[in-house]
């Protein structure tokens, strides 16, 4: 930006009477600062948002807007980016409503360095900064709080969740947590396509904003649309620490960053916000290749002294179902058929109820047409006016409001097993022995524990798996998968979603001869899943499928071959530890070469602790016209 | 008062266009509702699921300076009742036809009842749902005036009406 900078220069050198005299002045700071080696302490480059490269060494900042730099090369050149900035500390520009002094557009540098070069107010004089000081009256900060939605139903992909900051101010209670501020970082941008989005979102392409919104938006956002059940952390940040965090905010502003949706995302730069509040606090260093929402909660928590306490808030769904947990059938029957307008609200039946009955039956059927309606599955036009109904109905009833309480999980999202998992162990297929390496970065698969996650959801980036045969030499690539989603969520009388799969990756395919070249297949499907409430304590599910295949390589005829079958199993927890997939596969490839792919299939996880389990998998497989059978146990470990 | 403040909010409306044409990242007044009519059906549960989107106009940029009803990005605090009705009339309705509830007591905060007045402000406001709540689509700005009716013609509540 050779234009600004030579702007700046003019604005900085030339016009003012007072410069000259202050320019010893800003001499005899710079010469300070490069004793004190300022501009390598971490403070300043935190305040800087310095990275070291990944690949190589030496660091930048992550910041990608010039606006956010004095010096021209501030972005790689933390030094000229202090002198810089104390030079430009000397305008005496007055604020306006679109522009501040810079003082008050780097305050949180200001702050830092007043403290570390103890300005002299006669010959630096302190700009008033109204703007920023409003801004924080009207925040009236108290306390920090780190919001966590989880997971919602049958959406493995929003496993990988979300975080924000919540600024809670002095007179705010658990029952008034509304009117808080949240702030968060996110990619600016009105894309409605989810593959755009994910695709643009890989590479960078969205600029990320820091933004601030009123709680109550972001509570409606997730616990009543999305339906993901919010977990707050309260963290212990004295007042000294919060003023620090939000003067970094301010002077962040609207600053952007290239929006990356694996390390630099809406996690990884709020922590970055937490490392400017407590200096010492190393949260960012943990992720250099990728930061899961989740993972960043658990290096907050692990933090000794930064969590005060935990507030559970549970997402409509998870109320409504603790609602039908505890209501006869036929009672939850006739909110259903109020929801969805089949009787009316003066209905003999429901008048017929004990009035604490008929409170419970009238608010349990507001919330599903609700529930219908925000999820767009109700679209009778009068929906509107049956919400209403129900609500006048029951605001005639003279009974307390009878909402029930959910339990807390006992185990929180930070809690669950660590996302990546490494795996060693041995086997034997149709006599052969072999020994098998696996390793998955991230994040969870149907068999981990499901204490901390969403059970029946599936969500892998990067799965792979080495294998070497006795008698044979390296290892070679058994399998690899970048993406793996599985999605089983069980229907019910209220709740009736479509379980889906999708992946895509390398694997092995049995040719006939026996060789086994790796071809590349995308796979997909969608079905019906339902608890068994009768088996193992009602902890199973049993799921049918009907999936489609591509598979292609140059050992096809054609390159490719398309099939397609169905699939069924059942998945079931015996006891918190020991878990079992049961599965029978049947694909007919009709297209391309012609050939039968089943397979059936039995594995078993035994947790040893939370980062630890074992797993025995046995199979029998048929590809072409070969069938084999096969068995491994492996032990792994989560990290 | 109430009448300038809903000439007010459909003067930001205005002006939110204008702004926004302007490519600035700040929608005034009476944006809460109309941000949450194109968050249903798939595509946004979708987008929702990559956990990290957000269109402009759900969030505030800080320090863009004054525009519409926020300042840098916070609501002013004349706007702060009839934003935060705006943006919770759901669950506000839910929580005056039982009596309770989060929603429900963060509005009296707002409004500034206090404690010993709260009991009342609840059953009050639940035994004039059907007049608060008129119709089945009520307004921001119906909302606010009927609120404000029911909470007048109150002798131990007429105070509150006032902050309305």
């Amino acid at each position: 930006m050779p234009g600004r900078w030579i702007l700046q220069f003019i604005f900085l050198w030339s016009p003012l009477a007072g410069f000259a005299a202050d320019n010893a002045y800003l001499e005899e700071l710079i010469q300070r600062a490069r004793q004190a080696n300022l501009s390598q302490r971490a403070e300043w480059l935190n305040l800087l948002h310095y990275k070291p490269y990944p690949y190589w060494p030496g660091s930048r900042s992550l910041a990608d807007d010039p606006e956010f730099f004095n010096a021209p090369h501030g972005k790689t050149d933390a030094a000229g980016e202090l002198e810089a900035t104390l030079a430009v500390f000397f305008s005496t520009a007055e604020e306006t409503d679109k522009t501040q002094n810079p003082q008050c557009r780097f305050i949180a540098r200001y702050r830092w360095l007043k403290q570390e070069l103890q300005f002299d107010p006669a010959r630096l004089p302190k700009q008033p900064c109204r703007r920023f000081y409003q801004w924080r009256a009207s925040l009236d900060p108290h306390e920090i709080t780190l919001v966590f939605p989880a997971a919602y139903l049958n959406n493995p992909a929003s496993m990988y969740g979300h975080t924000l900051l919540r600024i809670d101010a002095r007179d705010q209670d658990e029952h008034t947590r509304l009117l808080a501020y949240s702030i968060s970082y996110a990619a600016g941008t009105d894309e409605t396509s989810g593959l755009i989005f994910a695709v643009r979102g890989l590479f960078g392409g969205y600029p990320g904003v820091f933004a601030i919104t009123p709680y109550y938006l972001k509570v409606r956002e997730y616990s009543d649309i999305e339906n993901r059940d919010v977990w707050e952390y309260q963290l212990t940040l004295t007042p000294e620490e919060i003023d620090r965090l939000l003067m970094h905010v301010w002077e962040l502003g609207p600053t952007h960053f290239d929006y990356y949706f694996f390390d630099e995302n809406c996690a990884y730069h709020l922590l970055s916000l937490l490392e400017v509040a407590r200096p010492g606090l190393q949260l960012t260093d943990q992720f250099r290749w990728w930061a899961i929402p989740s993972d960043t909660v658990r290096a907050v928590t692990d933090q000794p002294g930064l969590l005060k306490r935990v507030v559970y808030r549970p997402a409509s769904v998870s109320i409504m179902r603790q609602r039908l947990m505890q209501m006869p059938v036929d009672q939850s029957r006739l909110a259903k058929d109020l929801a969805q307008q089949r009787i009316d609200a003066n209905d003999d039946r429901l008048r017929e109820l004990p009035a604490l009955d008929h409170a419970r039956v009238l608010e349990l059927g507001y919330e599903y047409a609700s529930y219908e309606a925000a999820t767009g599955r109700n679209k009778a036009p009068d929906a509107v006016t049956r919400m209403r109904e129900l609500l006048l109905a029951r605001s005639q009833l003279k009974i307390p409001p009878q909402k029930p309480g959910v339990p807390v999980p006992s185990v929180r999202p930070d809690e669950g097993h660590k996302t990546s998992r490494i795996g060693i162990g041995a086997g034997s297929r149709d006599g052969r022995r072999f020994g098998e390496i696996h390793l998955r970065p991230t994040y969870h698969d149907l068999l981990d524990q499901d204490a901390g996650y969403t059970r029946g959801a599936q969500i892998q980036f990067f799965d792979m798996r080495w294998r070497h045969y006795r008698g044979e030499d390296g290892l070679r690539l058994e399998e690899f998968k970048p993406l793996d989603i599985v999605s089983l969520s069980p229907r019910n009388d209220f709740f009736n979603p479509i379980s889906w799969k999708i992946n895509v990756g390398w694997t092995r395919k049995h040719f006939p001869g026996g060789d086994e070249p790796l071809v590349f297949r995308f796979n997909g499907g969608s079905g019906l899943a339902y608890s068994a409430p009768g088996l193992f304590g009602g902890n199973a599910v049993y799921y049918g499928f009907i999936e489609a295949a591509l598979d292609a390589g140059s050992r096809f005829e054609s390159n490719y071959t398309l099939g397609a079958g169905p699939a069924i199993g059942l998945l079931a927890n015996v006891s918190e530890r020991w878990g079992f997939n049961l599965q029978a596969r049947s694909l007919r490839y009709g297209l391309g070469d012609d050939h039968w792919s089943r397979e059936l299939a039995l594995e078993q996880r035994y947790a040893l602790t939370r980062q630890s389990a074992v797993r025995l998998r046995l199979s029998r497989k048929q590809e072409f016209q070969d069938y084999w059978n096969s068995g491994d146990l492996s032990v792994h470990f989560y990290f | 008062m109430l009448n300038k403040k809903l000439m007010a909010v459909a003067v930001a409306g205005l002006f939110s266009t204008g702004a926004m044409a302007a490519g600035e990242n700040n929608i005034g007044c009476g944006w809460g509702s109309k941000v949450f009519d194109g968050q249903r059906g798939i595509a946004p549960q979708v987008l929702g699921a990559t956990t990290n989107g957000t269109s402009g106009n759900q969030t505030f940029a800080i320090t863009s300076g004054t525009s519409g009803c926020t300042q840098d990005g916070v609501v002013k605090s004349n706007w702060k009742t009839a934003m935060f009705i705006d943006g919770n009339k759901e669950k506000l309705a839910r929580d005056m036809s039982t009596g309770s509830g989060e929603s429900l007591e963060s509005l009296a905060k707002l409004i500034g009842v206090e404690d010993q007045h709260k009991a009342a402000f609840f059953q009050t406001t639940k035994d004039n749902f059907a007049h608060i709540f008129s119709t089945d689509n009520s307004s921001t700005d119906q909302v606010l005036a009927s609120l404000k009716q029911v909470l007048a013609s109150d002798s131990e509540l007429a105070q509150y009406s006032q902050s309305i």
